[in-house]
């Protein structure tokens, strides 16, 4: 029985019964904890906006006002100039003791709209219901006229246009894949090694831009020739980077403004008041200068990302606080002394707060598949400095103390761990494990530098600068390494090769030939002609989502156009191209392998109950997978407990994941990105499982079409995994994590009891020295206990702040949908 | 007709003449906050809710 919540209890009494939400809202400043109760949650509940939370018409509407205005300009100008209108001319505001400033949406409680994203996103957005503001009848006019205006010119419009009519259809079909092949919806790598280690400011950066454009000039006055004619574009878009980044300082000069007349008008408190006064001397300095101390750094960073957001709608933060700003720490807090560890620790706080508040509206299917979230802002924390040595700081240590008190959703951290990790920073990842935080994720640093160097050839010098550049993908911060794109729709329901390999290529569940007629699987005498099938389908489908993703990629800057993120970039700074354009960038592209083991545990269980044991024929198991195996039970249950599964350090099975994966990574080198470089899986799920229960049909691993899929990744079936965590780590270590794919997620739970005290500390860092002797590249844990999931399942009220790790990201317990909590309680906690 | 300069919201922008902001407390069910908006002094107030004359 669990006791109820005690937030009246002192610190010690919530320690001891680990209610570690109380003991947050006790630790942290007065400031800390009203900036983290302000805020607005824009991730859906399940798969639907919170109360109270509207859709963003101002800035949609100012956006289509200007850039129908300048219907004749350039994309790229266009562009920009539709933007600077925006930043212009849409409300800021500032929040009671915040320090840090900056909101994409107008008001606190508003999700952006990406107006010019997609008709069908569109749509979803006038047909969602309780998100429009008041007077709603007219926002829904509002958003009728702003709809019909773009109807048919958005940008997954223009993509959908040219697409081979069946790729589209099958793409679209929702079967086998999700995203939007525009940089619209995706996301971007951001260039810190060019703005950040190179100490430039916005002013900086147009003087660049302004060398590069006399340097262009003079070709193109100079001796006619087919090389100067594309110069031309280059200067427009040069003109339109410039235009923007203007834009974008004027912009930081209004919360400058602001916080002046708050300060000179309004603010009695001289505490305040000089907050005020400091918050616009830090929007006067950045970002149009660089950075002279933490709060401007911060603060420089945070208006990035978000002038980015104002640009598209980014489902992804990829960034690594602790390696740029720690240096500002240092000075402030060690060298100069103007601020206090505890200073310091409240504008780290707010840092994370001023992400946890930022989300757009997002189409159904993906906040079913990222519930209670806005998209995946996984920071990178730790790692190496260029030169291998240990780049953990005091800002590392900072981060994961704040994350304790702050305890949002997002961001989360993953570490990149490496054998020169000190102690100190060790404990300090494992406290916030032992505080059910969910992360940070543990990642094995040098490994995923040699696999960034595999799989696209980095330098060792950049792919040591790595970030993740979503949930799990390392990608460096480099002029030709850093990613401009990467639309999410080369993320692959996996379970469909094996449910296609077992039908002939035919969808029973959407009702159409998907993929290739590989053969009647009831036909089939061996396994040998299964795998083949299973091959054929795998190639097909990534084939297919891989030539979406390209096209897509090929034509951005024609149909959409990204001139502030290109001006934070060094490649298009010098180039003049939009960054998203292939040309110079080394390419970086994986496909996110969403349901990957199904297919292991089901190819695993045919081999050995069908051609092995001879127990059951394939016209039986055809028939009763077509069935749903309803009326087959018991046959079911032999195919649940009676073939092995992933994860029990089992040859048989194991044996058919890496056949599985070196297939794959064979293929992967096959299909190639517009840059020429590789693409490998990358098998995690998000909460893509529970999104497609009812998309993928029954499989040979007993599963019904509607029953939760695998939690992700490597990770076993939930309860599958019955030898205990070594087994599961002895057989995720049979992987090679640098050449069968880019990464592989592993969820593991952890008992809490088990792990309490010091001896607790020292039981999970030597599950993590096993970890990394064994290769693996990931592990993340849950740590907390089933009844306190339970009590939050009856009572989320008193539990609205438990924390769980789903997949490549954490989420509030009481916002994720029954299904997929049960799916978490579900699974194998594991003693080590 | 009143305007958006007779506000005691109004607070001009002495870079740019005859441009300002409407500089505004809100508290909304969550938290509290200033907003601004850029408005022209000379812009008509009528139908303004928030306008409270200097």
């Amino acid at each position: 029985m669990v006791a109820e919540p005690a937030r009246d209890g002192s610190v010690q009494e919530l320690e001891n019964k680990q209610e570690w939400w109380w003991v947050a809202e006790k630790k942290r400043s007065k400031r800390l904890d009203y900036l983290r109760k302000a805020v607005w949650k824009k991730g859906a509940l399940g798969g639907n906006y919170a109360p109270g939370i509207k859709l963003d018409l101002e800035c949609a509407t100012l956006f289509t006002d200007m850039w129908n205005f300048w219907k004749y300009d350039p994309i790229m100008m266009r562009r920009a100039k539709a933007i600077a209108h925006v930043l212009d001319n849409k409300t800021i505001f500032i929040t009671d003791h915040a320090q840090l400033v900056g909101y994409f949406g107008s008001l606190p409680h508003t999700i952006m709209w990406r107006v010019d994203g997609a008709s069908m996103v569109n749509e979803e957005a006038y047909n969602e219901p309780g998100i429009m503001p008041e007077p709603e009848q007219e926002s829904l006019e509002k958003v009728a006229k702003l709809n019909d205006y773009w109807a048919g010119q958005t940008a997954v419009d223009k993509v959908a246009r040219i697409l081979d009519p069946e790729d589209a259809v099958k793409f679209l079909s929702g079967a086998i894949g999700w995203g939007a092949p525009s940089s619209a919806y995706g996301y971007s790598g951001k260039d810190y090694e060019y703005l950040f280690a190179g100490k430039r400011g916005f002013e900086d950066i147009i003087e660049d831009i302004e060398a590069a454009i006399e340097k262009a000039e003079e070709k193109t006055v100079g001796v006619p020739g087919p090389e100067i004619l594309d110069i031309y574009d280059r200067l427009q878009n040069w003109d339109a980077m410039i235009l923007v980044l203007e834009a974008a300082m004027r912009h930081a000069k209004r919360y400058a403004r602001l916080a002046r007349t708050m300060a000179e008008n309004f603010e009695t408190d001289d505490k305040r008041k000089e907050e005020l006064l400091r918050l616009a001397r830090t929007c006067e300095q950045v970002p149009a200068k660089s950075p002279r101390n933490l709060q401007e750094s911060f603060q420089y960073d945070h208006f990035v990302q978000m002038f980015a957001r104002v640009e598209a709608h980014e489902g992804a933060w990829p960034a690594r606080p602790d390696y740029y700003h720690g240096p500002y720490y240092d000075k402030d807090v060690n060298i100069d002394k103007t601020l206090t560890k505890e200073e310091a620790l409240d504008l780290v706080g707010e840092f994370m707060i001023r992400a946890y508040e930022v989300g757009g509206f997002a189409p159904r299917w993906a906040r079913e598949g990222l519930q209670g979230i806005t998209g995946t802002w996984v920071w990178t924390l730790g790692g190496v400095n260029k030169d291998g040595t240990d780049a953990c700081n005091d800002l590392t240590i900072a981060f994961l103390q704040a994350a304790r008190l702050v305890r949002v959703s997002n961001p989360t951290f993953g570490f990149r761990w490496h054998p020169k990790v000190k102690d100190e920073v060790m404990r300090e990842c494992f406290e916030c494990i032992r505080h059910g935080l969910g992360y940070p994720s543990m990642r094995n640093d040098p490994l995923l530098v040699q696999n960034a160097m595999h799989w696209h050839g980095h330098p060792l010098e950049e792919a040591r600068t790595w970030v993740h550049q979503a949930c799990m993908s390392p990608c460096p911060t480099t002029k030709n390494g850093v990613q401009p794109m990467r639309m999410a729709s080369a993320t692959a329901n996996c379970a469909k090769m094996v449910e296609y390999a077992l039908h002939n290529g035919y969808d029973h569940v959407v009702g159409m030939q998907m993929g290739p007629q590989t053969g009647e699987a009831s036909s089939f005498t061996d396994f040998e002609q299964l795998f083949q099938a299973w091959t054929t389908q795998m190639q097909w489908l990534t084939n297919l989502l891989v030539r979406t993703v390209n096209l897509g990629r090929y034509k951005d800057p024609e149909f959409f156009g990204r001139p502030f993120l290109s001006g934070i970039s060094q490649r298009s700074v010098e180039s003049g191209l939009d960054v998203v354009s292939p040309v110079g960038d080394r390419g970086n592209c994986w496909i996110t392998a969403f349901t990957w083991v199904e297919n292991i545990d089901s190819l695993a269980a045919v081999k050995k109950l069908v051609f092995d044991e001879k127990k059951y024929t394939m016209e039986q198991l055809i028939t009763a997978l077509k069935a749903n195996w309803d009326g087959y039970e018991q046959m079911r249950l032999d195919f649940v407990n009676n073939a092995p599964k992933w994860g029990n350090d089992d040859d048989y099975v194991d044996d058919i994941m890496i056949r599985c994966l070196q297939a794959t990574a064979r293929h992967s080198h096959v299909m190639k990105c517009p840059s020429g470089n590789n693409w490998p899986i990358l098998p995690e799920n998000v909460s893509g499982n529970i999104h497609y229960a009812s998309i993928v049909g029954a499989l040979p691993n007993g599963r019904r079409c509607g029953d939760a899929l695998y939690d992700g990744g490597i990770s076993p079936g939930p309860g599958l995994d019955k030898k205990g965590p070594t087994a599961v780590l002895a057989s995720c270590g049979k992987i090679d994590h640098i050449a069968d794919g880019r990464a592989f997620l592993l969820n593991q739970r952890l008992s809490p009891t088990q792990l309490a005290g010091e001896k607790g500390y020292q039981l999970w860092k030597a599950y993590i020295r096993t970890w990394a002797d064994l290769g693996l590249d990931h592990v993340q844990f849950n740590m907390v206990s089933d009844e306190t999931l339970r009590a939050a399942q009856k009572d989320p009220e008193k539990y609205s702040e438990v924390i769980v790790r789903v997949a490549g990201y954490s989420a509030h317990f009481v916002d994720i949908s029954r299904k997929t909590q049960d799916n978490i309680i579900q699974r194998t906690v594991q003693g080590i | 007709m009143s305007t958006c300069a007779e506000c005691k919201s109004f607070f001009v922008r002495e870079e740019e003449p005859g441009q300002g902001d409407c500089v505004r407390r809100v508290v909304d069910p969550r938290q509290a906050y200033y907003q601004s908006k850029p408005v022209r002094e000379d812009s008509s107030s009528s139908g303004c809710e928030s306008f409270q004359k200097k």
